[in-house]
């Protein structure tokens, strides 16, 4: 819809004031990877809990009187599968959107951008392969 | 006020992914789709993202404690390996097979209607994180491979005890550009001797500042040979527990810090700096 683009924006810059307020409040960067990653293994586990909270009850409220959708494939086995990459592979890179995307370009961090530009091709390739070569996605 | 901080920056976060459309599969594998019927909205997202979060940084960059006093973070790692390369492409392939990824995978969890598959997804991205953890800690080993133990005063001057030339490289990789050694060679072994270190530091194309303080003698020499070596960039200090080397910082760095914040901010890391508060307060005045 014509009109998506900017609740993307403003919606970034939400995101992006929440992070510049953990990064100057609190002295975190804003990585969902490095946050659950901490907690999941306990290397890190300092903040993770009121955070993690904020970030699974504002939406909840959100989409509750206001709607919501994800759209997610009820397909248990690929959402397994996809779970299981994402939760290594982002662990094993030291971030994702948030941490690498998000925090790490806009202080022009070499690993951020270059992780960034990684997980979009790769991503962009395995959507052209499945989606538009083999038509299973 | 941390918890309360942390918790309304997550909740500002998830309701930014919710509003912008970053909750729904559809536009997210939307996004990744450029063979098909692309939608540019992440790409807003993102830009939308990074304009605060620049000025953050920017706000950031002069300050070595956050607001609420926890330290801020170092200066990005510059070091490139096959675990961020890896690790990168997984993610992205897991990342177009549903639309998923860890930050709006946890703002959507209670949607209705998906409430199975985004638990489904939860466990499964929680284990595949405790997976790498082996491999994490086998690809952190060369770069933290020796018993470095890096204590960073502020973003630009780190202390730490005795280090091998087999740490230069990480240090290098870290973007420190200047190595003070703070020991004389009386007390060091002959293998680790300020000859042996200052050529591998020399070799890697390190500045490496010999400035031997026998403890307790911080003479003007000593101290105005670390503060203009402070000055230079990313500084890295060593001597047998990063003690004299921290000590020789609040004696000398340029910095605006009060005398407090010279105390206060060795002390986070071990170092008892109040004997010398009154030397401190006679030269920051």
């Amino acid at each position: 819809m014509p009109t998506d683009w900017i609740w993307g924006l403003v919606g970034g810059l939400m995101i992006g004031t929440a992070g510049a307020a953990f990064l100057l409040l609190n002295g975190r960067i804003m990585g969902v990877t490095g946050v659950l990653g901490g907690l999941v293994d306990g290397t890190e586990r300092r903040g993770a809990l009121p955070f993690l909270a904020g970030l699974i009850l504002a939406p909840a409220l959100a989409a509750a009187l206001w709607g919501g959708q994800s759209h997610l494939t009820g397909n248990l086995s690929l959402v397994a599968l996809a779970g299981v990459l994402v939760g290594f592979g982002t662990r094993l890179a030291n971030g994702c959107t948030s941490g690498h995307g998000v925090c790490g370009m806009s202080r022009l961090a070499p690993r951020g951008i270059l992780a960034s530009l990684t997980y979009i091709l790769a991503g962009a390739l395995v959507m052209a392969v499945l989606r538009q070569g083999l038509g299973v996605l | 006020m941390r918890r309360l901080t942390e918790f309304l920056a997550g909740a500002l976060f998830g309701l930014g992914l919710w509003l912008s459309g970053m909750t729904d599969t559809v536009k997210v594998q939307g996004f990744l789709d450029l063979l098909g019927a692309w939608d540019p909205t992440l790409a807003f997202v993102m830009g939308g993202a990074m304009l605060p979060m620049a000025a953050a940084w920017a706000l950031a960059a002069g300050r070595t404690r956050a607001v609420l006093g926890a330290p801020l973070p170092g200066p990005a790692r510059r070091d490139i390996g096959p675990d961020l390369i890896l690790g990168s492409v997984l993610f992205g392939a897991g990342w177009a097979l549903v639309g998923l990824c860890p930050g709006p995978a946890l703002a959507s969890l209670t949607y209705p209607g998906t409430r199975l598959a985004g638990l489904v997804f939860l466990v499964a991205m929680c284990g595949g994180m405790l997976a790498a953890k082996p491999l994490r800690a086998r690809f952190a080993a060369p770069l933290q491979g020796s018993l470095m133990d890096i204590r960073h005063l502020t973003p630009d001057y780190a202390v730490s005890p005795q280090i091998t030339p087999e740490d230069l490289p990480t240090l290098q990789a870290l973007g420190f550009t200047t190595v003070i050694n703070n020991r004389p060679d009386g007390e060091i072994p002959a293998a680790l001797s300020t000859e042996v270190m200052k050529a591998a530091a020399e070799a890697l194309g390190l500045t490496f500042v010999i400035n031997p303080i026998r403890p307790g003698d911080f003479s003007d020499t000593v101290l105005a040979t670390q503060g203009a070596a402070i000055a230079t960039g990313k500084v890295f200090a060593y001597c047998a527990s990063g003690n004299r080397s921290s000590c020789a910082w609040a004696l000398s760095t340029p910095e605006d810090l009060d005398i407090d914040a010279r105390i206060a901010i060795p002390a986070e890391h071990g170092y008892n700096l109040e004997p010398l508060r009154a030397m401190i307060a006679a030269r920051v005045g």
